[in-house]
C-alpha cells in the first residue's frame, strides 16, 4: 500500500465549509483586538522606523526563526526556541495539507504528500508534536513548580499553557484513533513513520473500529476549537508576542548603539520637554510594553535591582504599559516612581540582554527630563549643586575652571591656541583634570604617548566636561551648552584626531556630539594605544602579573570595545581571570546615569558588589578604563574590606609601568 | 505687591583669586560668576511668596558691570518678572553704605512693600546693605531670617540667634528682609521657564545718574592671610608622644 493517508479521514468534505468560517471568524476577531491594540500604541509621537525596510525585515524573520536572541537565555531559552521550533514544524505541516487538500488536489490534482516525502512529513510532524509537548511540559514545571525568583505569573498564562497543552494532546489522540482504525491494521510498515502517535495506538486497538472512529470525531472538533480558540486570543494573552516581539525586531533601534533623542532647544514654540505623559513617548516605546514577554532576564542583569533599588527594568515596562492602556492620562514619573527612575545607571544591561529588542533607557532619560526640565527635580541637592558647578566651573565638582589643566603643568603638553604642534588632542575629562587618583591616569596615558613619539595636546581651561552625566540626568540643555563650548573648542583647536581616557567623553563625543555637527575623528585611549602597539611604536616590556579586567558599560555595551583592552593587558604580561559577569553581560560599577554625582542612599553599594565579584576571581588587581570605574571601585574595595586583597587600577598606569624604554 | 529683590555677583569661591594693583580688591580676570548665595534665598522667597500672593511683581536689582546681567538672567528663570541693571564697572569701591543709598535712590519711589536681600554677600561679607536700605527707605529690617511668613500685610519670621536660640519676629510691610542659610531651597530653574527669562526686560541705569552718597568706610588695603607654617602631629602611645614632645620643645624652642 502507498506511503499517504487520506486527508479529512472519517469527517469527510463536510467540514471544510465551518472549519473555514470558523478560522475566518477566529483571524477576524484576532485582528480586530490586535486593531484595538494598535489605537493605543498610536497615542504615542511619531517616530520612524522604516528605514531599510527589506534589511529589517530580513534580519527580524533570521532572529525569530533562529530565535537569536531567546536561545542566550540558558535552560528556558533553550525549551523555547526548541518548542518554537517544533510548533512551526506543527504549522508548516498543517499549512502543507491545507495547500494540498483544498488547493493543488481539486484545482490541478497534484498531490505531494505521497510517497518517501510524505514518510518524512509524518515522522516530522510526529516528533515535532514530541519535542512542542516535552518543552512546554518542562517550561511550565519551571513556571509553577520550581518558580525561580521574580518570574511572575499571571492567570492567564495558565490559561495559555492549558490551551497549547491541550491542543498538542488533542492532537495526539486524533492521529492515534486514526492509526488504531488504519494504518496500524491495514499498513503497520507506514505507522513506523509516526512513533508516538502508533505508540498511542496500539492501546487503543481494544476500542471497535465505530468507536475508535466517533471517538477521532469527537478529538477532531475538540482539537479544532482549540485552535481557534488559540488564534483568537492571541492579542489578549502573553500570546501576543508571537507577533509583538518579531515586529520589534523590524522595528529595532539601528543605531547608533545608545544614542539618545537630541532636543531641539532652539525651537522656541517648544514647552514641554521630557515625558510626562504615556503621549509623550513613542508610538514604539509604547509598541515595547506590548513586546515584552516578561522574561525577567532583564531585571536578573540590572545592577540596581541586584542591589535592592526599587527599579526593575520589566517592571517599569510593564507599569508603562499599564498607563497606555489603562491610564493614558497619568503622570508617567509618578507611576514608575521617581526613585525607580533615579536609581537607573544607563549601563544598558537590560537592553542588550532583551530577547524582544526592548528599549529601556531611552524611556528613562525621557522621563528624567521632564522631572528635571520640567519640574526642576534632581534626585539629591549634590545634584544640583553639580549641576550649578557645571554652570559656573564646567565641572561638576566645582573647581575652578581655571586650574583644569594643573594636573599637566610639568608636563610640557602644547594647549590649543597657544602656539605648538600636536599629533592628537587629549579630551582629558573632569576626573583626569581634578581628582588626584585619575590624574595619575591622564600622566600615564601622556607618559605613553611620549613613549610612542606622539605629541600631545590639551584645550587647557577651554574645554568643559562633556555633558555626557547631566545628559543622562535629563539635563539636556546643560549638556548641550557643555557640548557647544566643546565642540567649538575642538574645531577651533586645528586637531585631526581626538582621543579620551573616559568612556563617557568618548560616548558623547564620538556619537552623541554628531547630532550637534561635531565631525573629528575620536577614539578611546584602549583603541588608539592598540593601535600605536600594533603599529610598532609604542614598545612594552612584559612584566607578569594576574588581573581581572572590568567591562565599563560605555566601552563595552555602548560601543562593543572589549578586545583591545585585553590585548593591551596581554601585551604587558596580564594574565586575566574573567569575571562571570563580563563582556556585554559586564555589572556595571554604579557610576553611570549621572549617578557618579549622587549619593547611592537606596540599597546596598554597587560598586562593592562588583569588586566582590573581582575579588572572586582570586586575582589581586581590578583593572579598568574609565575615571568613573576607578572611582567606584576605590571606594567599593574599602566598603567591602577587600582593600588587602585587591588593587583597583587603569589600564594606562599599567601599561606605563611597562614601557620598553631603549 | 510690588517686591523687590537686590542680589549681587560674587565670584566662585573655588576661584584662584589674585589682587588688583591697588591692593584694594581682588582682580576680576579669570574668575567664575555666580550669584551670591544669600541672594538666592532672597529670589526664593519672594518667588514663594509671589506663588502665595498670586497678584505681585517681582523685581530683581543688582549693581555691576555688565556682567551681572547673566546672574540676573537666573533670577529671572527662577520666576522674577523684570530686572534693574544699575551699571558700575567698579562697584567694590563703594562701601556698603554708598550701594545701599543707591538702592534706596532707586525703591524710594517705587512702592515696593518687601525688599528681600542676602543676609550678607559672600565677597565683602559686610552684612550691612539690607540694614542700611531699610534705614534709608525708613522701613523696618527683619534681619538673618531663617523662616518667613506674610498674612494679611504683616512679616512673621525667625531669626538664628547665637546657641541655636531663635526669636520670633513680625513687622507691617512694607519691610525690609534680609535672608539667611536655611531659611529655603533655591529652586533650579525649568528649561520653560529659561527661555522666558530670556525675553523678561533687563532696564539698565547707570550709578552715577542715581546719585551715590558717598561712602563712610574706606577700604585701606586687602592681602592674603600670611602662609602659615604647618603644624606638626605627634603620634604614638603616651611614653613616645612624651618623649617626642620634650626632644621638640628643647631642641626646637629651647624651652627646657
Amino acid at each position: 500500500m502507498e506511503a499517504t493517508r487520506e486527508i479529512y479521514w472519517n469527517v469527510g468534505p463536510a467540514v471544510l465549509l465551518p472549519m473555514y468560517l470558523l478560522t475566518a471568524a477566529a483571524m477576524a476577531l484576532a485582528g480586530f483586538w490586535f486593531w484595538k491594540r494598535v489605537r493605543v500604541y498610536r497615542q504615542g509621537q511619531s517616530l520612524d522606523r522604516s528605514a531599510d525596510l527589506k534589511q529589517r525585515v530580513l534580519s527580524a524573520l533570521n532572529m525569530a526563526i533562529m530565535q537569536m536572541r531567546v536561545r542566550r537565555g540558558g535552560g528556558a531559552g533553550g525549551a523555547h526556541a526548541l518548542f518554537f521550533w517544533s510548533f512551526l514544524v506543527l504549522l508548516v505541516g498543517t499549512l502543507l495539507i491545507l495547500v494540498q487538500a483544498d488547493l493543488t488536489d481539486p484545482l490541478f490534482g497534484v498531490r505531494f504528500l505521497e510517497g518517501p516525502f510524505y514518510l518524512i512529513f509524518s515522522l516530522l510532524l510526529d516528533l515535532g508534536g514530541l519535542v512542542a509537548l516535552l518543552m512546554l511540559i518542562a517550561l511550565m514545571v519551571r513556571r509553577y513548580l520550581i518558580r525561580p525568583e521574580g518570574l511572575v505569573s499571571r492567570r492567564d498564562d495558565l490559561a495559555v499553557h492549558g490551551l497549547l497543552f491541550s491542543i498538542l494532546v488533542t492532537g495526539f489522540f486524533i492521529e492515534a484513533l486514526r492509526m488504531a482504525a488504519t494504518e496500524l491494521p491495514l499498513n503497520r510498515e507506514l505507522a513506523i513513520w509516526s512513533p508516538v502517535g502508533m505508540a498511542m495506538a496500539i492501546p487503543l486497538q481494544s476500542l471497535a473500529e465505530p468507536q475508535l472512529r466517533s471517538l477521532h470525531q469527537v478529538f477532531w472538533w475538540i482539537h479544532m476549537l482549540l485552535v481557534m480558540g488559540f488564534i483568537a486570543i492571541i492579542p489578549l494573552t502573553r500570546l501576543r508576542h508571537i507577533l509583538t516581539t518579531s515586529l520589534n525586531y523590524v522595528f529595532v533601534d539601528r543605531g547608533p548603539k545608545g544614542a539618545l533623542r537630541t532636543l531641539d532647544l532652539e525651537d522656541e514654540s517648544a514647552e514641554h520637554f521630557g515625558a510626562e505623559k504615556i503621549a509623550d513617548l513613542s508610538w514604539k516605546d509604547i509598541f515595547d510594553t506590548d513586546a515584552c514577554t516578561q522574561c525577567k532576564r532583564c531585571q536578573d542583569q540590572c545592577p540596581a535591582h541586584a542591589t535592592e533599588k526599587p527599579l526593575s527594568p520589566m517592571k517599569l515596562i510593564n507599569d508603562l504599559g499599564q498607563v497606555a492602556f489603562d491610564d493614558p492620562e497619568a503622570a508617567l514619573c509618578e507611576r514608575v516612581g521617581t526613585d525607580a527612575l533615579w536609581s537607573c545607571t544607563t549601563c544598558r544591561a537590560c537592553q542588550e540582554v532583551c530577547p524582544a529588542s526592548i528599549e529601556h533607557v531611552g524611556k528613562i532619560v525621557e522621563m528624567r527630563r521632564n522631572l528635571v526640565l520640567m519640574q526642576g527635580e534632581f534626585p539629591g541637592e549634590e545634584v544640583t549643586a553639580a549641576a550649578e558647578n557645571l554652570e559656573v566651573n564646567g565641572n561638576p565638582l566645582g573647581l575652578s575652571f581655571s586650574a583644569r589643566a594643573d594636573w599637566a603643568k610639568d608636563l610640557d603638553l602644547v594647549v590649543a591656541g597657544q602656539g605648538g604642534e600636536f599629533d592628537i588632542l587629549y579630551f582629558v575629562g573632569c576626573y583626569a583634570s581634578f581628582d588626584k587618583r585619575n590624574i595619575k591616569v591622564a600622566r600615564s596615558f601622556v607618559e605613553l604617548c611620549k613613549a610612542a613619539g606622539v605629541r600631545v595636546g590639551i584645550l587647557g581651561e577651554a574645554e568643559k566636561c562633556c555633558g555626557e552625566p547631566m545628559r543622562k540626568m535629563g539635563n539636556e540643555y546643560l549638556y548641550q551648552m557643555m557640548a557647544a563650548e566643546n565642540i567649538e573648542a575642538m574645531q577651533a583647536s586645528g586637531a585631526t584626531k581626538v582621543v579620551t581616557s573616559c568612556p563617557h567623553c568618548f560616548n558623547s563625543l564620538a556619537k552623541d556630539y554628531r547630532d550637534l555637527g561635531f565631525e573629528l575623528e575620536v577614539q578611546h585611549y584602549s583603541e588608539y594605544l592598540a593601535e600605536l602597539l600594533e603599529q610598532g611604536r609604542l614598545k612594552l616590556q612584559p612584566q607578569a602579573f594576574d588581573c581581572t579586567y572590568h567591562d565599563s558599560c560605555y566601552l563595552g555595551r555602548y560601543n562593543d570595545i572589549y578586545q583591545a583592552p585585553r590585548e593591551l593587558l596581554a601585551a604587558a604580561g596580564g594574565r586575566i581571570e574573567e569575571m562571570e559577569r563580563h563582556g556585554s553581560e559586564s555589572f556595571c560599577c554604579g557610576a553611570g546615569g549621572g549617578r557618579i554625582l549622587a549619593e547611592e542612599k537606596l540599597g546596598s553599594r554597587i560598586s562593592e558588589h562588583r569588586a566582590r565579584m573581582a575579588a572572586q576571581t582570586q586575582a589581586p588587581t581590578l583593572v579598568s578604563n574609565c575615571p568613573f570605574c576607578l572611582t567606584m571601585f576605590e571606594d567599593g574595595v574599602k566598603g567591602a574590606q577587600l582593600e588587602e586583597s585587591l588593587v583597583p587600577r587603569d589600564l594606562a598606569e599599567i601599561l606605563a609601568e611597562r614601557i620598553d624604554r631603549p | 505687591m510690588k517686591i523687590l529683590v537686590c542680589i549681587k555677583q560674587v565670584p566662585d569661591m573655588e576661584s584662584k583669586f589674585k589682587l588688583n594693583p591697588e591692593g584694594l580688591w581682588y582682580s576680576d580676570a579669570n574668575l567664575a560668576w555666580r550669584m551670591n548665595e544669600y541672594d538666592e534665598y532672597a529670589v526664593e522667597q519672594a518667588v514663594q511668596l509671589k506663588e502665595q500672593l498670586g497678584d505681585a511683581e517681582i523685581c530683581v536689582l543688582a549693581i555691576g558691570p555688565d556682567r551681572v546681567k547673566e546672574m540676573m538672567k537666573k533670577a529671572l528663570a527662577m520666576g522674577a518678572d523684570r530686572g534693574v541693571h544699575i551699571k558700575d564697572e567698579e562697584p567694590w569701591r563703594m562701601d556698603c553704605f554708598g550701594i545701599a543709598s543707591l538702592i534706596a535712590a532707586y525703591a524710594r519711589d517705587k512702592d515696593f512693600g518687601l525688599v528681600f536681600t542676602g543676609m550678607q554677600s559672600q565677597d565683602r561679607g559686610s552684612a550691612q546693605v539690607g540694614t542700611l536700605v531699610g534705614e534709608m527707605l525708613e522701613l523696618p529690617v527683619l534681619s538673618t531670617l531663617v523662616e518667613f511668613s506674610f498674612e494679611g500685610g504683616r512679616v512673621s519670621g525667625k531669626r538664628e540667634l547665637e546657641g541655636g536660640v531663635r526669636a520670633r519676629v513680625s513687622a507691617q510691610s512694607p519691610a525690609v528682609v534680609t535672608c539667611q542659610l536655611g531659611l529655603n531651597t533655591p529652586r533650579y530653574p525649568t528649561l520653560p521657564n529659561i527661555m522666558k527669562a530670556k525675553k523678561k526686560e533687563i532696564q539698565t541705569l547707570v550709578s552715577s545718574e542715581l546719585g551715590v552718597q558717598p561712602g563712610r568706610v574706606e577700604m585701606v588695603r586687602v592681602a592674603f592671610p600670611e602662609k602659615r607654617k604647618g603644624g606638626m602631629l605627634i603620634q604614638g602611645d603616651i611614653s613616645q608622644m612624651t618623649s617626642q614632645l620634650m626632644t621638640v620643645l628643647k631642641d626646637k624652642f629651647s624651652i627646657i
